[in-house]
Formats: structure tokens, C-alpha cells, sequence
């Protein structure tokens, strides 16, 4: 074998390609909504499975979901799962350390049977339990954008 | 008549990006040989031992019957064009490289045409993409006669070959 | 080994446009999925699996199959996905008739989409860059000079190879670009008898196109393709189902899937390209060969009745048809002059506008099944071709520009 490898390392510049992806007309209803301070979903007419944010298609029953089968929920819900996050994407195909970790939980809210994973702040570690209940933290300002949720945090 | 139209209406986007640049390429070495001997005036190309073809710059494999390239063969920087296609007169704004307008930077003189070619340089037996400099046209054929325009200044680099140009 | 008897029993398309914005890309596909489901009258329960596509990097989603799933009644099912360039479509036809032919499931959908409006960058470009841009990047580690990126954008501006493709044709066929102005034309006015397609234009007229500017010699505006979205799906079953759930299944009797050395503008590393003429495609005559063998065809000339070629520029058309066998080399272009590829011609090319009229790329090639299927089952509605439909072509290109997809339709199962 010859010293110098076959092989380099080819040198890149940033690139970036934008995308736009439109929701379409339910989670558009969905994120609209926000904006007064309410989460919807979505009932299956043909199985009763209740999907958050709402969808046009059942993955259960493969029934159609329509516009009439839009419901307004609590905003309450349970936190079924959690991590600790200490590192995030870097946008350059890396990850960065975090300076402070965040949780991410999976809650299911009131009458809704799918999941939201959101961060969960204001609870101290020890007190993070499965099953602990959580309500939508708003944004001071809400204007209709999925950002207006800002996390979820204990009830009470 | 013209086209029918299709009018929808438009839901809410969700904005991201993916950063093109962020991977990890690896590459081989062959470009390398290849603009060293560009530096002093060499066209190196590839020979392939199992159809004895000639591809210029060099390759590793042979396509057609899967041998190791691992012959080399300079050939001459005269050759035949095998393609060609015209860019329509270029104007301020019209067209985009890498972002920027090449009119404004210098590039190409405003409405000056483009003729991206093929070329097939003596010797070789593959197509080289490059573009024809320094000719009208209307005179550019399937077959011209052309050489290369070296830089004044060769630096080692694929930017020594400027284009072709008519013998 | 026995293959076993396979057709395709209902068909399913979105309409094309070139901003689907009303709705998300999960619904999109599962708009077509369901109205292939409805029209081969069967409910999404009765399907055992999915074989699913579209390209790879296109739509700005890594792995859309796993998140639209649901969607398309795919979930807890075996999913398949496959990607294969411009021939996805073809690529995921063919799978979903390997997967029943096989034995392992008895009735699939196969679906296959692309979503340009999602990418805010124009055209292909994003899913392109993808391709090409590895080796753009090495390239620049060697000095490619920002002069030579100006010729490098003029080509990409009237779609890279395809485009010398055209000349090489030109020349060594004695075509000209009045006939390209003739395909463009046909593709457009076909379209337009076709509910489903994007550019519609009815009546179009040669000289319509002949109006529009120069891109880059010898292709004009009016030639190029659009960037569509949209979806399209078969729902493909063995033999007893098939003669069960349609009247006229449209059975698969031949198919293959051939490469070739790579004829790009420049080969991996920013090598030389050893096909000197980007338009010889021989994976094309290659895939003919062999699916014409296993369909028992002999003369294709005169033994098949339709064809559907990709055609995103009208230079393909013609010859690719040649590649087929469904004309002598270089004389494909002669056919024009005399409609003899006119819907009502004696070898219909692209009734449906094809690729041409409509590029919702992971798609296109999976239309051109789907485009004869219904040739063969008689349900092409407007663009449907008068005469008795015994064998119909459909054909794909993509890949890295040197793959192609062959596949044999026919109104019998029999070879
Ligand atoms: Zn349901
Ligand atoms: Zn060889």
C-alpha cells in the first residue's frame, strides 16, 4: 500500500435547499384555531378514534374524516412518556450541546386517543412521573401559528 | 385558446430547510492526477485494458466491461466536436449561476451566446463537456476541428482549460 | 420456477397541477390510492401490502412513506418502498407485479407521487441538486471555474443531457426542430382530453409552439415539461381475483428493467463519460428486448396497439420509440407528418399527453402503466384509442439518464 489514501475528503460549502410544505385543509383548521386559544381534533365517524391534530384519513379504520367530524378539546391532558434532551440538531449534520436539557413529553390530551410530543417545562425533575397532568402552556401572544403552543406544564 | 387553467386554494406552509452542503462527500484522487498534468498542458485520460478505451478525465471502472482503469494515456488537446447546443443571447438577469447574475460579475458580456460542446479529443473515446469560445454560431457543426484555450496563467486546476476554440 | 398471472384491476390518479397547496402530501396520495380502490371496487381491508415511491430527496421528506402511511390504509401492512430516479413510477408498477407474481401477496396497491410545490426552489431543482451536487462539490475542490458554471447553467436550463440528446437525434436522424414543435404540440392537446393531466391545452397547434422562445437550441419554452404534483396508484391482483373484481383486467405480460454505463455530462468523481451519444439508451433497447420475449411478441411494430413513452421533451418521444422497436432507427419523426401517432393513428405515442403534459416525476412512469391499463380495460374516457386494444407499452427513463423500465400490458394474460 502506498502512503496516501484514494480517498478525500471533498470540501463543501452550505447549501441550503427551502422547502414549504403546505399542511392542507384540516391541520390548517387546527393551527387557525390556535389563535383563540383552542386545540381541536378530529373523530373518526366510522371507529370513534379521536386524532389530534385533526386528519382527513382514520389509520384505523380507514374511514374518511371530515370537517363536520371536528371537536374541540380541553387542552388537558396526561403525560404518558418523557425524555431528557441534552443535545440538539446543529442544522450542519451535527449535533450541539444544550446549555441547559429540556424534557420532551408525550401527552395525551383529554378525549383524544393520539399522542402530542411537545417540551414539558416547569416541573422539577423529581417531580416528573408517568401520568403527571399537564395543560397547554399559550404563548403571550397567539396569532394562529403551531408556535403558539409553547409547551406544557403541570396543572396547577 | 391556450392553456386551461387549474385554480386551487392554498393551505398554510410549514417552512424548513435542509442544508445541502452538510454531508460528508468522499472522492477519489483521479481529479487530482488530472489538473496536475492540466498545469503542463496534459489531457490525462483513463485506459481501460479489457476494450481498450480512453476516457478522459480519468474514471476508475470501465462502464461497458467493469476492468480496473488503472492505465494511463495523455491525449491531445485537439479534437472533434461530437454535440453542441446554443444558449440564446444572455441579458442582465436573465440567468442565475450559483446565485449570481453572470452579466453582472463579469462572466459573459451582456447578450453574448453560449455554446456548451462535447468534445472528443484525439486519442479519447469519450464525450468532454466544455464550451466553444472565440467562434460564430453559425458556423459550429457536428465534426468542427477544435483545440483547447489554455489560461494564461496555468495554475493546476480545471479552470486551466478555458473551453475549445475552432483550428 | 411458475410465475403466476398478474394484472392490474383498478386505477387511480390526483389531478396534476402544478400547486396542489390545497391539500398535504399524505392526502394527495391517498386521494389516487382511494380512487383506484373505488375503481377496481375493492376496500383498502382486502389489500395485503403496499409497494410505495417517489424520489428520493424531491418533496424535502426523507421518508414519507412511514408518516403518509396511514393515510393510504397502509398501516400494519408490509410497505415496500422503492426509489429508481425518473423511473420510480415504473420501478414501483413493476414491484407491485413481482410481489403477486411471487406468490407473496394476492392483491397490492402500488402507488407512486411527487410534490414539486413543497420545495420553494424551482422545478426539480432541490431533488437535482441532490444527484448532482456531491460531485459539483468535488469538481469545485479542483477549481471548476465559474465561466465553465455559466455553460454548465445554460445546459441545465433546458434540462441537462436531454437537451444534447436532442442534437445528437437531430443529427444523426435528419429531424428537426419543427418536429419537436409537433410531439409538444400532440403531448398538449392530448392532455387536454385528459382530465387528469397538467399542461391542457386543446387544439394546440405546432405553430402554438413554434410561437414560444428559445430556451437553449434546439429545445424552446413550449417544449419543456411542467414540475407537477400529484399521485397515481394501480391496485394489482393474481389470476382469480383479477378475472373475480374486472371485467377487462389489463394483465402484465412482459416486463424488464435495464441500465447502462452512465451518459450524464460527467460520469462519478467528475470522470469522462464513455457513451459518446446520450441518446443511444441502450438500457432501453435492452429492457425492450427482453419484455417482448417474455410477452410473447415478436413484430412490436405491428403486435402493439398503444404506446406510452416518457417524454418529458419531445425529442424523447421520438427516439425512444425507435429504442422500442416501434419504429426503424431514425425514422420515428417521419411518423408525425402523417398523424400516424395521433390518438387515432395507426401507433397512438402518449395519448394520455404523457410525460410530456404531465411531470410529477416519482409519478410519470407509473402513469405510463396506469395510461395502459386503461387503454386496455377501455376506460381512457376522451383519449381513448379506436381500436381494439390487445397489447400496450408502457416505458420509464430515468435513473442517472440510463435506466429504463419496459412494461408489456395486454388484454390476455397468455404469452
Ligand atoms: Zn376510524
Ligand atoms: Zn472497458
Amino acid at each position: 500500500m502506498e502512503g496516501k489514501s484514494e480517498i478525500v475528503e471533498v470540501k463543501t460549502f452550505p447549501f441550503p435547499a427551502g422547502f414549504n410544505w403546505a399542511v392542507g385543509p384540516m391541520m390548517e383548521r387546527f393551527i387557525r384555531t390556535l389563535a383563540g386559544r383552542k386545540v381541536l381534533g378530529a373523530r373518526c365517524p366510522g371507529c370513534g378514534y379521536t386524532y389530534v391534530p385533526p386528519r382527513s384519513r382514520c389509520g384505523q379504520c380507514q374511514a374518511a374524516i371530515a370537517e363536520k367530524d371536528v371537536v374541540e378539546l380541553s387542552g388537558k391532558g396526561t403525560l404518558i412518556s418523557y425524555t431528557n434532551a441534552h443535545v440538539a440538531p446543529d442544522g450542519n449534520g451535527n449535533l450541539k450541546d444544550l446549555e441547559k436539557p429540556i424534557v420532551v413529553g408525550a401527552v395525551k390530551l383529554e378525549d383524544a386517543d393520539s399522542v402530542l410530543f411537545m417540551p414539558v417545562e416547569g416541573v422539577k425533575p423529581q417531580d416528573l412521573k408517568i401520568g403527571l397532568a399537564v395543560k397547554v402552556r399559550w404563548r403571550e401572544e397567539t396569532k394562529g401559528a403551531v408556535a403558539d403552543i409553547c409547551c406544557f406544564e403541570p396543572v396547577g | 385558446m391556450g392553456y386551461l387553467k387549474d385554480e386551487r386554494p392554498t393551505t398554510i406552509g410549514v417552512e424548513g430547510g435542509w442544508n445541502l452542503g452538510a454531508y460528508h462527500y468522499k472522492g477519489s484522487r483521479l481529479l487530482e492526477e488530472y489538473v496536475a498534468g492540466l498545469k503542463h498542458k496534459k489531457l490525462t485520460g483513463s485506459f481501460c485494458p479489457g476494450c481498450a478505451r480512453v476516457i478522459v478525465p480519468p474514471r476508475n471502472l470501465c462502464g461497458r466491461c467493469h476492468r480496473k482503469m488503472d492505465g494511463r494515456k495523455t491525449v491531445s488537446d485537439r479534437g472533434t466536436i461530437t454535440c453542441f447546443v446554443v444558449s440564446p443571447p444572455i441579458y442582465k438577469g436573465k440567468l442565475k449561476v450559483l446565485g449570481m447574475d453572470p452579466v453582472e460579475i463579469g462572466l459573459v458580456k451582456d447578450g453574448q451566446v453560449v455554446i456548451p460542446v462535447f468534445v472528443k479529443f484525439d486519442g479519447s473515446d469519450s464525450n468532454t463537456d466544455t464550451v466553444l469560445l472565440n467562434a460564430d454560431p453559425k458556423d459550429v457543426h457536428i465534426g468542427m476541428r477544435v483545440k483547447v484555450v489554455w489560461a494564461k496563467e496555468l495554475q493546476g486546476s480545471l479552470a486551466d482549460v478555458e473551453g475549445v476554440e475552432p483550428i | 420456477m411458475k410465475r403466476r398471472n398478474v394484472a392490474v384491476i383498478g386505477c387511480g390518479q390526483t389531478k396534476h397541477s402544478s400547486r396542489r397547496r390545497d391539500v398535504n402530501v399524505a392526502e394527495m396520495v391517498s386521494e389516487a390510492v382511494y380512487n383506484a380502490l373505488e375503481d377496481a371496487q375493492v376496500s383498502a381491508r382486502e389489500v395485503d401490502a403496499f409497494v410505495v415511491g417517489n424520489m428520493p430527496g424531491f418533496g424535502g421528506v426523507a421518508q414519507p412513506e412511514q408518516w403518509i402511511a396511514e393515510s393510504l390504509g397502509a398501516a400494519g401492512k408490509p410497505v415496500l418502498r422503492i426509489a429508481t430516479g425518473g423511473t420510480t413510477g415504473g420501478s414501483v408498477g413493476q414491484g407491485g407485479y413481482y410481489v403477486v407474481a411471487s406468490g407473496l401477496h394476492d392483491m397490492v396497491v402500488a402507488v407512486a407521487w411527487e410534490k414539486h410545490s413543497d420545495s420553494k426552489e424551482a422545478g426539480a431543482t432541490t431533488g437535482l441538486l441532490h444527484v448532482g451536487l456531491g460531485n459539483f462539490f468535488h469538481a469545485a475542490g479542483y477549481g471548476l471555474s465559474l465561466k465553465n458554471l455559466v455553460a454548465t447553467s445554460v445546459v441545465g436550463a433546458a434540462a441537462g443531457v436531454a437537451v444534447y440528446q436532442a442534437m445528437f437525434y437531430m443529427h444523426r436522424s435528419g429531424c428537426g426542430i419543427e418536429h419537436f414543435d409537433m410531439v409538444a404540440a400532440k403531448a398538449r392537446r392530448n392532455a387536454a382530453k385528459n382530465k387528469y393531466a397538467h399542461l391542457q391545452w386543446p387544439g394546440c397547434t405546432a405553430e402554438d409552439i413554434a410561437k414560444t422562445d428559445i430556451v437553449t437550441y434546439p429545445f424552446r419554452y413550449g417544449h419543456i415539461c411542467p414540475a407537477s404534483d400529484g399521485a397515481s396508484a394501480i391496485v394489482v391482483a393474481e389470476e382469480s381475483l383479477a378475472r373475480k373484481k374486472a371485467k377487462q383486467p389489463a394483465w402484465f405480460k412482459g416486463l424488464a428493467s435495464y441500465t447502462d454505463e452512465e451518459n450524464q455530462l460527467q460520469s462519478e468523481n467528475f470522470g469522462g463519460v464513455g457513451v459518446t451519444d446520450p441518446s443511444e439508451q441502450r438500457g432501453c433497447w435492452l429492457s425492450a428486448v427482453k419484455a417482448y420475449r417474455m410477452a410473447g411478441i415478436v413484430d412490436p411494430k405491428t403486435e402493439i396497439d398503444v404506446a406510452e413513452i416518457y417524454q418529458p421533451f419531445p425529442s424523447q418521444e421520438l427516439f425512444f420509440a425507435e429504442r422500442l422497436g416501434l419504429f426503424d432507427e431514425g425514422t420515428a419523426w417521419m411518423a408525425l407528418e402523417t398523424g400516424e401517432t395521433e390518438i387515432e393513428g395507426r401507433m397512438p405515442l402518449d395519448p394520455s399527453g404523457g410525460v410530456n403534459a404531465t411531470n410529477a416525476i416519482g409519478s410519470s412512469a407509473m402513469q405510463r402503466i396506469l395510461e395502459c391499463a386503461l387503454q386496455i380495460m377501455g376506460k381512457a374516457e376522451e383519449h381513448q384509442v379506436p381500436k381494439k386494444v390487445r397489447n400496450a407499452l408502457a416505458h420509464g427513463w430515468g435513473g442517472v439518464t440510463n435506466y429504463s423500465t419496459v412494461t408489456v400490458l395486454g388484454d390476455t394474460p397468455g404469452r
